[in-house]
């Protein structure tokens, strides 16, 4: 060369390639051999697309092996994220399809941003011909698709849905606190009755089918396969046709509200549990329209509310079985005892009511025709403490424990309690209004049914409860232990008075509209005062008498009076219970 | 004469050139595999290949004086074939790059451009053995501009790139002041936001994400994001060849194009991507070294503009995949699809010959 500075320059260039070299072979060497771990792990994640097989639920069965809630075969539509490469076209033209609002389908996607991978479900349940509409337009609609997933099906409706509850969609709360036990968002969970008490056993465990896939989304080959594991079934106590007759006698009695409940008191089974109104599990089945929640949750009848144990009442005239106990067991009156019944009760300047005058009556006949001013005088001779004592010791006012959610208590007042609670002291005439149920007295409708239980069966409180037993994966049984709580201390006397006027009621009494020719039963009516309206109506009885198989409670909100409204929806129970009551052998 | 000439053949150059194209066309096999018209795209390759040797035997064998000396016509067909391909090229990723030439396909003007400016540019670089003046600097600068605004307006960014870095290296080589190519610098800086706007939507995104690319992970960071899974995912002996899942499932665009160093680094891990990086700097250094021993400056310049192309190739090409360069559209020299490409780098590969077979003999 002629001269130094080409060759400079020419060696400066070479430096420079060098160096433009020598930085890409440091950056392979990181990506590769540094980093390469993890983008390995990434490459195997971006070909395999795990797709979930959705577990069925456990079947829900009544005590004769009739299935109350199963599941039915439908087809969930759902978008992979990853693969949804243009929603702003795919979206409009998917939403149609749907009959939905595209901002409604972008909102459940974003919803699920940070998951790419997973299926975000859109509309679950699609008919058929939404699925055919949306093979045949798989090219226009990429990253969508169609999962089988099995829809929660409620065979009788409106019929047992307190009892069996619904499912909804996880969420985010529950979703925090159960994230370990394998919950993603878009998952649907028992919220209430049957469902999510035994949300762990009725849940299976999803499967997987592992797919490879190509850029597009595409299934290539199935690399392994995780059947899916159904939940395991249970059998309820329930007896559907008992329970029929008990929602359908309510629905009947052409009242807005109330309850009815069946139970066996030797162990606590529940036969028929019955709310209204009522409320078709079946709409959450597929994940309500937030339409139809609305609709739902703002409707002031509270047609979720369950009734039998979640709803609290005074139980007017049925507490007069406490007062009359208390008093036959504090020896203040027997059966011969004879009362006078002018109409009313004085005490001091006040004056207490009664139906009407019934003239001089020995205590069967007050308590067959639920006379006041018997229970009255009673009532303010045992005073306040000790009625609350036998409330509370025959079962009222606390937590029965039935294994259902949203058991609620109520409240049995007392002059001690007054006075902490209130800051007002006891009068005498609190004892005399408590004595025939009223005042600050509120109950449940399950309290009442194991308060009669206990009398039906000599003292025995058994926990009432919804399962009969469960099914393992193998089909074996396994029976849930009825569970004794506790025996109330009933001398024998008190029993037989108690047995004999609850007899008197149904034979007699104010509770004839409950009677059942042919079957031997005892009860009791409550015609219940309440701010709100007319007399909330009770029934409370057993049957038969002598060999106690069945407790059933009748409850109609503003029933008026007990005899008139509640007493035929427990004959209607009883009725199902006793199809011929001539066969009933009872010992005499 | 040609004895003399074959004496003084460098072969290494020549052999590193072959081992590139026929392993690239193996890489190239396993990036179409699955693809439907594997074979054809093979055959295509094959030909291509044919006629690069042809090219690369021409290119050697005809005296670069000769060449240079055709500068006029080259530079005249070259400018011509640019505006053509603007008035009825076949667009592609909505740039207009394509002439088309019925049962061979396609052809670039934009990869001839590179070739011819390396030659035209040379000649230039030739008759003005001082470089101080702006009078003697602007000429050239003018004769390497025309043709990038031509490769912009297709828009083809990545070429254009190309075109501006050969003409810096060889004025470089050629001994501009250095403070004449600060001042190019400082223009194209200038220039460059006019560029953006002549850029398609997805050039500019796909500058954007070079950026950030986990901006928009389904969208133009998505092929940067794959590419990366796929080089790294080799690690340091690869998946083995025709097994790359990446590749296989089809998730890098391009990827027996612009992004067919993936295949590489997927399929034959760091290992691989050294040994070709191994022959590129055999390439680039026996370049370098006929550059240094050629026997006049015309060849110098024209060995070092070969240089400086296939220099700059390699280092955005696999750059890109890496993340270390932004996403633009020029090949992996001898190897991406693409006749026009395959073509022109052997060319240069033979200019490069020619020049090293030329040389006189070493003094010292």
């Amino acid at each position: 060369m002629e001269n130094q500075q080409p060759s400079r320059r020419l060696f400066i260039l070479s430096l420079i390639i060098g160096m433009l070299i020598g930085i890409l072979v440091v950056r392979l060497w990181q990506v590769q051999v540094l980093q390469g771990a993890s983008y390995l792990r990434q490459s195997e994640d971006n070909r395999i697309r795990d797709y979930t097989l959705a577990a069925p639920r456990g079947i829900i069965y009544d005590r004769k092996g009739r299935p109350l809630v199963s599941n039915r075969p439908a087809f969930t539509v759902a978008v992979l994220p990853l693969e949804l490469r243009n929603p702003a076209i795919v979206i409009p033209r998917l939403a149609p399809i749907l009959a939905m609002a595209p901002d409604e389908i972008t909102t459940r996607i974003v919803s699920n941003r940070p998951r790419l991978f997973e299926p975000v479900r859109i509309k679950r349940d699609v008919g058929p011909n939404v699925v055919a509409m949306i093979e045949e337009n798989r090219l226009d609609l990429p990253g969508v698709i169609i999962l089988p997933e099995p829809v929660r099906y409620y065979l009788h409706g409106k019929m047992a849905a307190h009892v069996l509850g619904y499912l909804g969609e996880v969420d985010p709360d529950e979703l925090a606190a159960r994230q370990v036990e394998g919950y993603k968002p878009g998952d649907l969970i028992g919220k209430a009755g049957a469902e999510r008490a035994y949300e762990t056993v009725l849940r299976g465990i999803d499967g997987r089918l592992r797919m490879e896939v190509d850029a597009l989304g595409r299934p290539l080959r199935v690399l392994s396969r995780l059947p899916a594991i159904p939940g395991r079934a249970i059998v309820l106590t329930l007896d559907l046709d008992v329970q029929k007759a008990a929602y359908d006698a309510l629905v009947a009695s052409g009242m807005q509200a109330g309850a009815a409940m069946a139970m066996d008191p030797r162990s606590g089974d529940i036969l028929a549990m019955a709310s209204i109104p009522s409320y078709d599990p079946n709409l959450f089945a597929i994940g309500i329209s937030p339409k139809a929640w609305q609709a739902i949750t703002t409707d002031r009848r509270k047609p979720l509310l369950n009734r039998a144990i979640a709803a609290t009442y005074e139980p007017g005239s049925v507490f007069k079985l406490v007062t009359a106990t208390a008093a036959l067991e504090h020896g203040i009156v027997t059966r011969q005892t004879m009362f006078d019944a002018p109409g009313y009760f004085q005490l001091g300047q006040w004056t207490f009511g009664d139906l009407r005058a019934w003239g001089r009556i020995d205590f069967i006949t007050g308590i067959a025709n639920s006379v006041n001013v018997v229970f009255y005088t009673l009532g303010y001779r045992l005073g306040g403490e000790e009625l609350a004592k036998y409330a509370l010791m025959m079962g009222l006012g606390e937590l029965t424990g039935v294994d259902l959610p949203g058991e609620i208590n109520g409240t049995i007042p007392s002059p001690s309690t007054k006075e902490q609670l209130v800051g007002e002291p006891w009068y005498p005439g609190d004892s005399v209004n408590m004595s025939i149920g009223q005042g600050a007295i509120t109950v449940t409708p399950i309290q009442v049914v194991r308060m009669l239980g206990g009398i039906a069966t000599g003292g025995q409180l058994m926990q009432p409860r919804i399962l009969l037993m469960t099914y393992d994966r193998n089909r074996s049984q396994h029976r849930a232990d009825p569970f004794l709580q506790r025996t109330v201390p009933f001398q024998a006397s008190t029993l037989a008075v108690l047995r004999e006027g609850m007899r008197a009621v149904v034979e007699r009494g104010s509770g004839l509209g409950a009677r059942i020719p042919g079957l031997p039963m005892a009860g009791k009516t409550g015609s219940a005062e309440n701010p709100r309206g007319k007399p909330h109506a009770w029934f409370a009885g057993y049957a038969p008498v002598g060999e106690p198989r069945i407790v059933v409670v009748a409850f109609v909100e503003h029933g008026f009076r007990g005899g008139i409204s509640a007493a035929p929806v427990a004959r209607a129970v009883l009725h199902a219970v006793f199809p011929q009551p001539a066969d009933v052998e009872v010992p005499r | 004469m040609s004895r003399r000439l074959l004496r003084y053949l460098d072969w290494p150059v020549l052999v590193a050139t072959l081992i590139l194209v026929v392993g690239g066309a193996v890489v190239l096999y396993s990036a179409v595999q699955n693809s439907g018209d594997a074979s054809t795209l093979v055959r295509a390759r094959i030909l291509h290949a044919v006629m690069g040797l042809v090219v690369l035997a021409l290119m050697a064998f005809i005296d670069y004086q000769t060449i240079a000396r055709a500068w006029r016509p080259i530079l005249g067909t070259t400018l011509f074939l640019l505006v053509v391909v603007l008035i009825i090229g076949r667009s592609s990723m909505g740039a207009q790059r394509w002439i088309a030439l019925g049962p061979l396909g396609g052809f670039q003007p934009s990869e001839l451009a590179k070739l011819a400016l390396i030659i035209t540019l040379a000649k230039h670089l030739d008759g003005h053995k001082e470089l101080t003046s702006w009078r003697d600097i602007l000429p050239v600068l003018i004769q390497a501009a025309v043709p990038i605004a031509l490769v912009i307006r297709q828009p083809d960014l990545g070429t254009s790139m190309v075109l501006a870095a050969i003409a810096a290296v060889m004025l470089f080589a050629g001994g501009a002041p250095l403070g004449a190519l600060g001042a190019m610098g400082a223009g194209a800086a200038v220039v460059a936001p006019m560029a953006w706007r002549i850029l398609h939507e997805y050039q500019r995104r796909r500058l954007l994400v070079f950026i950030d690319p986990g901006a928009d992970p389904l969208g133009a960071g998505y092929a940067l994001i794959q590419s990366k899974i796929a080089v790294g995912s080799g690690q340091v002996f690869g998946k083995g060849l025709l097994h790359g899942t990446q590749n296989l499932l089809h998730f890098i665009p391009e990827q027996h194009t612009d992004f067919v160093f993936t295949v590489i680094g997927e399929e034959l891990g760091f290992v691989g991507a050294a040994l070709m990086i191994g022959l590129f700097v055999l390439w680039l250094w026996r370049g370098m070294t006929i550059a240094a021993q050629a026997k006049d400056r015309l060849g110098m310049l024209m060995a070092v503009g070969a240089v400086g192309m296939i220099a700059f190739h390699l280092f955005i090409n696999v750059g890109m995949t890496v993340g270390l360069t932004p996403i633009t559209g020029i090949p992996l020299p001898f190897i991406s699809h693409g006749g026009s490409a395959l073509v022109a780098m052997m060319g240069a590969t033979g200019l490069l010959l020619n020049v090293g077979m030329r040389r006189k003999k070493i003094l010292f």
